[in-house]
């Protein structure tokens, strides 16, 4: 799983992903310099500027709106004055409006969010009914009004803005504060003994500021969009030139009846070009900062299977296998299955030639710890894997057909019926304002489009009642129901189109022991009555022992050994499988010393060269970390280590 | 005989009742949620006690009173002879100091955002312990050192995202160290951790126990994560100890029908081993509306006609060892 976690996790707790996944919004890089380019114009108008616009100089007639000449490169204005000049300095005035005003949203916006967000109570609702009403008022309208009454200038028309314009910041701010209070490391602080003012600081704070910053960067074009809206109607300080100052006097005084292009165009231009680039930049940096604006994996559409794929043809690689259902055709045959994931150093492998057959009836444990490429495998079987993964060679074969080699719907339609998959969070996927029957009936109708309304709620009745769940209960809500009969009616949901095979990723972790009893006891049944095929993925071999037939044993991203379970336990023939038994407390030997295996599974991009379990055995020898292990035929099973090879068993 | 670092006597929470709609239109009282039913236990120093049960049994709910983030609604929890529930302000401020928690979940209870040193570091600037900034870095050096993470330069400027599972939940534990307490609470230590790493932090948390005397409550649903490092095991049900007594006594012999059923679906990794497992049907009941009787009878397999009417208390089984069923104190009658 933890592959997953590392392809997938929000770059917002990794600074320096964030300033990367940044870099890789090139729209993001434009707007940054956009804006460099506006601010760099207005600190440097002085210097830039060939004319001072402010200074009074004596004009004739014959200067009023001159068209653009060598001498004055954007023309001049109705009042005779360099167009270009005031153009620059226009972006001083505009600039500081907005930033000013941005920055008075910023600190009222951001109180109030930290504020309704952490302390929450009655405070909270009353400070976020107040933003609500602010923010049904048309910004625009209040505006006018309250600089028509306040008397128009720079001061006035920034104050206003700012006060309007908070809104957007305090709801967001207010959200993240909320995730944030609630998370577990400020629980953790709160029992340090740590004050409201130590976990704002050290706790709130830095996971507010990002956000803010995207934030900011979408408020100051805004405000800058405001001040130029009521220069142009005239709202503005005349005394200081704006871009909308310059709109306002060119419209007013009769650019276009004289055809004065120029006086309207550039103004107009810089605006755009600011509010551009702001908004360029704010998507950028929210994007990068912003982790719930992150896909999840399974709403990912690309393909998940390479292009130049080998296909294995079916009997190429017989695998040394075992057990009294070999001879019958097994249901689920996975071949040589690599898949890669994209990482930071180019794709990697995380899964690299794995095989194993499932049969019908049958139950199979696939065993690792976190990272071995359990979880991976199967997504790659079920053709989920998130985005940034792939499968690059192998195959795996449905009942004679490769799953690999279909898309679109026929996928689809496979995936359910034939391929049900029941996974740890699930228990969470069920539709809160819709009765757990309900939504089995429409899984069933989904897919037995003649199936009658009643004929349906028998069905649901009956597979509700083979999962332990009284059928009254049918007609109830999810949140009536605990952890374990969630977890009951998820697999009733994967019943319910009566597939062959059932994949479970950790279907009983987040349970208590005697509900985990339960669930195992029910998943075996379910293989046995209805012949279903079941993979149950899982990195407690207690689990396994319980209810798996057969034990497919994986680590970093290969098969490392495997065999019938009973043998598994009694004989493990693969080092690796011996520790993980050894780690793992057994009430029926209480007095074994307990020892875990020390180190942890190779990351994908840190693969060893030979054996990937050499670095942590205790067995380990030169070949182990030159060659990588075959699988060896062992104790009526498969293990990939050389302690195996005949050749050294005999010297 | 001298205090023991922790005495919990006779401990019970109670929560406000939520009100459904037909309680409101009914003006029915909403009775009180009873999660934590009048508990006692001691706890010496250097000394490991778990507390088994399944969700909804209390034994959370215990934890945050043993930390005093909650405050009992009777009964009292003594540590070092001074009353954690009645202290507010400085003097609870200086029992967070003594007693600290080990959280479950090392992938959440670590801000992204801080370094190792910093979340190391945190408590002791909250309580403004070191002296000086090399006295910060000693401690902060200590305490990683006591949880495992040498050499300390090769931790200290990690984040959490840069550590496996084993060994953030090991700067959990240098957190709750820094402050040097008597007593830690762990609240399912390991249960998110792979059980490759399970063992050394368990390793880890009894070696405390052993070597610095630390008193540890471990709080935990799985029996066999606490079997070869807890001293002395109490199972809840319901806001109940049920049964309470030595690992090996309650391994080998438990007595409450509960604790064998519970028991018998620990998993064993050998499916040669013969058993036969007590799977109860349904899950606890919801603790605001604790059956009449032995609260466990309606689940019970060997319930009989008087379970539904006694409450049975605790009776002594053994030696230090109580277990509280109707047919234990049959038992006892008959020797």
């Amino acid at each position: 799983m933890s592959v997953l976690i590392e392809a997938t996790a929000p770059p917002s707790v990794e600074p320096r992903g964030a300033l990367r996944s940044f870099l890789r919004h090139r729209m993001g890089v434009i707007g940054a310099a956009m804006l460099a380019l506006a601010v760099f114009v207005a600190v440097a108008a002085p210097v830039l500027a060939p004319y001072d616009p402010y200074a009074n100089v004596r004009v004739s007639i014959l200067d009023i709106y001159q068209a653009p000449s060598g001498e004055h490169f954007l023309g001049t204005d109705d009042g005779g004055k360099d167009v270009f000049s005031s153009l620059l300095y226009g972006a001083r005035v505009s600039l500081i409006a907005g930033f000013a005003a941005a920055a008075i949203a910023l600190f009222i916006g951001g109180l109030v969010g930290i504020v309704a967000g952490y302390r929450g109570g009655w405070v909270g609702s009353v400070l976020m009914r107040i933003t609500d009403f602010f923010l049904v008022i048309p910004d625009l309208a209040l505006q006018i009004v309250l600089v028509a009454i306040i008397g128009p200038s720079l001061g006035t028309i920034i104050f206003v803005i700012g006060i309007l314009g908070w809104t957007t910041t305090a709801r967001l701010v207010r959200s993240q504060a909320l995730t944030v209070r609630e998370r577990k490391y400020v629980m953790r602080a709160r029992a340090i003994g740590a004050g409201d003012a130590h976990i704002l600081r050290r706790h709130i704070l830095p996971a507010v500021l990002p956000l803010m910053l995207a934030n900011m960067v979408l408020v100051i074009s805004l405000a800058i969009l405001s001040e130029s809206t009521l220069a142009f109607l005239g709202l503005g300080d005349p005394t200081v030139i704006s871009w909308g100052q310059m709109l306002n006097f060119a419209f007013g005084r009769g650019a276009v009846s004289a055809g004065a292009w120029w006086a309207l165009l550039p103004p107009g231009f810089a605006i755009v070009w600011v509010v551009l680039g702001t908004t360029l930049l704010g998507t950028a940096l929210e994007d990068a900062l912003n982790p719930r604006l992150k896909r999840h994996h399974l709403e990912a559409a690309g393909s998940d299977v390479a292009r130049g794929r080998d296909v294995p043809t079916l009997d190429a690689p017989t695998l040394a296998m075992t057990g009294s259902s070999a001879d019958a055709s097994p249901i689920l045959r996975v071949r040589d299955l690599s898949i890669e994931f994209d990482t930071t150093a180019g794709p990697k492998l995380a899964v690299e030639g794995v095989s194993f057959d499932l049969n019908r009836g049958e139950t199979l444990g696939l065993v690792g710890e976190s990272g071995c490429g359990k979880t991976t495998t199967v997504l790659g079987v079920l053709r989920l894997l998130p985005p940034g993964g792939r499968v690059v060679s192998g195959s795996v074969w449905f009942d004679g057909d490769d799953l690999l080699g279909i898309d679109g719907p026929a996928l689809r339609s496979f995936r359910w019926t034939r391929l049900s998959l029941v996974f740890q969070g699930a228990m969470n996927a069920l539709n809160p304002v819709r009765t757990v029957g309900d939504q089995i009936a429409e899984a069933v109708r989904l897919h037995a489009p003649g199936t009658t309304k009643r004929e349906a709620a028998d069905q649901v009745a009956e597979l509700l009642e083979r999962v332990g769940i009284g059928r009254r209960r049918a007609n109830e809500y999810p949140h009536t129901y605990s952890g374990g009969m969630r977890q009951r009616a998820m697999i009733a949901l994967a019943l319910s189109c009566g597939p062959d095979v059932i994949v479970a990723d950790e279907p009983t972790t987040a349970l208590d022991v005697m509900i985990q009893a339960q669930i195992l006891e029910l998943l075996g049944g379910i293989a046995r009555d209805f012949g279903t095929g079941i993979i149950i993925v899982t990195h407690d071999l207690g689990v396994v022992a319980q209810v798996c037939d057969r034990v497919v044993v994986m680590y970093g991203g290969g098969v490392a050994e495997e065999n019938q379970a009973a043998t598994l336990f009694r004989e493990p023939q693969h080092p690796y499988t011996q520790e993980l038994l050894q780690s793992f407390p057994d009430l029926a030997h209480p007095d074994r010393p307990l020892r875990g295996i020390p180190g942890s599974p190779p990351r994908i991009d840190d693969m060893p060269v030979g054996c990937r379990f050499a670095p942590r055995c205790p067995h380990a020898f030169d070949r182990c970390g030159a060659e990588r292990p075959p699988d060896y035929p062992a104790a009526g099973g498969r293990a990939a280590c050389f302690l195996l090879d005949p050749e050294e068993r005999g010297s | 005989m001298t205090e023991p670092l922790l005495r919990v006597e006779d401990l019970t929470k109670e929560f406000a009742g939520r009100a459904t709609f037909g309680d409101l239109v009914r003006r029915r009282a909403v009775p009180p949620v009873r999660a934590v039913d009048g508990i006692s236990f001691e706890l010496r120093a250097g000394e490991v006690l778990a507390i088994v049960g399944e969700s909804g049994c209390g034994k959370t709910t215990t934890g945050n009173l043993l930390m005093g983030l909650l405050r009992p609604s009777s009964g009292r929890v003594m540590l070092e002879g001074s009353e954690v529930g009645a202290l507010s302000g400085r003097g609870l401020q200086k029992l967070r100091r003594r007693v600290q928690m080990v959280f479950q979940d090392p992938y959440e209870s670590l801000n992204p955002r801080m370094r190792v040193h910093e979340i190391v570091a945190e408590p002791l600037r909250v309580h403004r312990v070191a002296t000086s900034p090399e006295d910060l870095a000693a401690r902060v050096a200590t305490a990683l050192t006591s949880a495992g993470l040498t050499p300390t330069d090769a931790y200290v400027d990690r984040f959490a995202f840069e550590m496996s599972g084993g060994q953030r939940q090991r700067v959990v534990i240098a957190a709750a160290l820094a402050l040097e307490p008597t007593l830690l609470v762990a609240d399912e230590p390991v249960s998110m951790l792979d059980v490759s790493i399970r063992a050394e932090i368990l390793n880890l948390l009894s070696g405390l126990a052993r070597e610095q005397g630390i008193g540890i409550v471990m709080i935990t649903h799985d029996l066999s994560t606490v079997a070869a490092y807890a001293d002395r095991i109490a199972v809840m049900y319901l806001g109940r100890i049920v049964e309470h007594g030595p690992t090996r006594q309650v391994l080998a012999d438990p007595k409450h029908p509960y604790a064998r059923a519970l028991l018998s679906v620990v998993p064993i990794p050998d499916p040669s081993v013969r058993r036969t497992p007590v799977i109860l049907s349904g899950e606890t009941p919801d603790p605001s509306r604790i059956p009449p009787g032995c609260r466990f009878h309606p689940r019970c397999p060997l319930a009989f006609d008087r379970c539904p009417t006694v409450d049975p208390p605790l009776f002594d089984v053994g030696p230090d060892h109580q277990a509280a069923c109707l047919l234990v104190e049959a038992d006892e009658h008959k020797q």
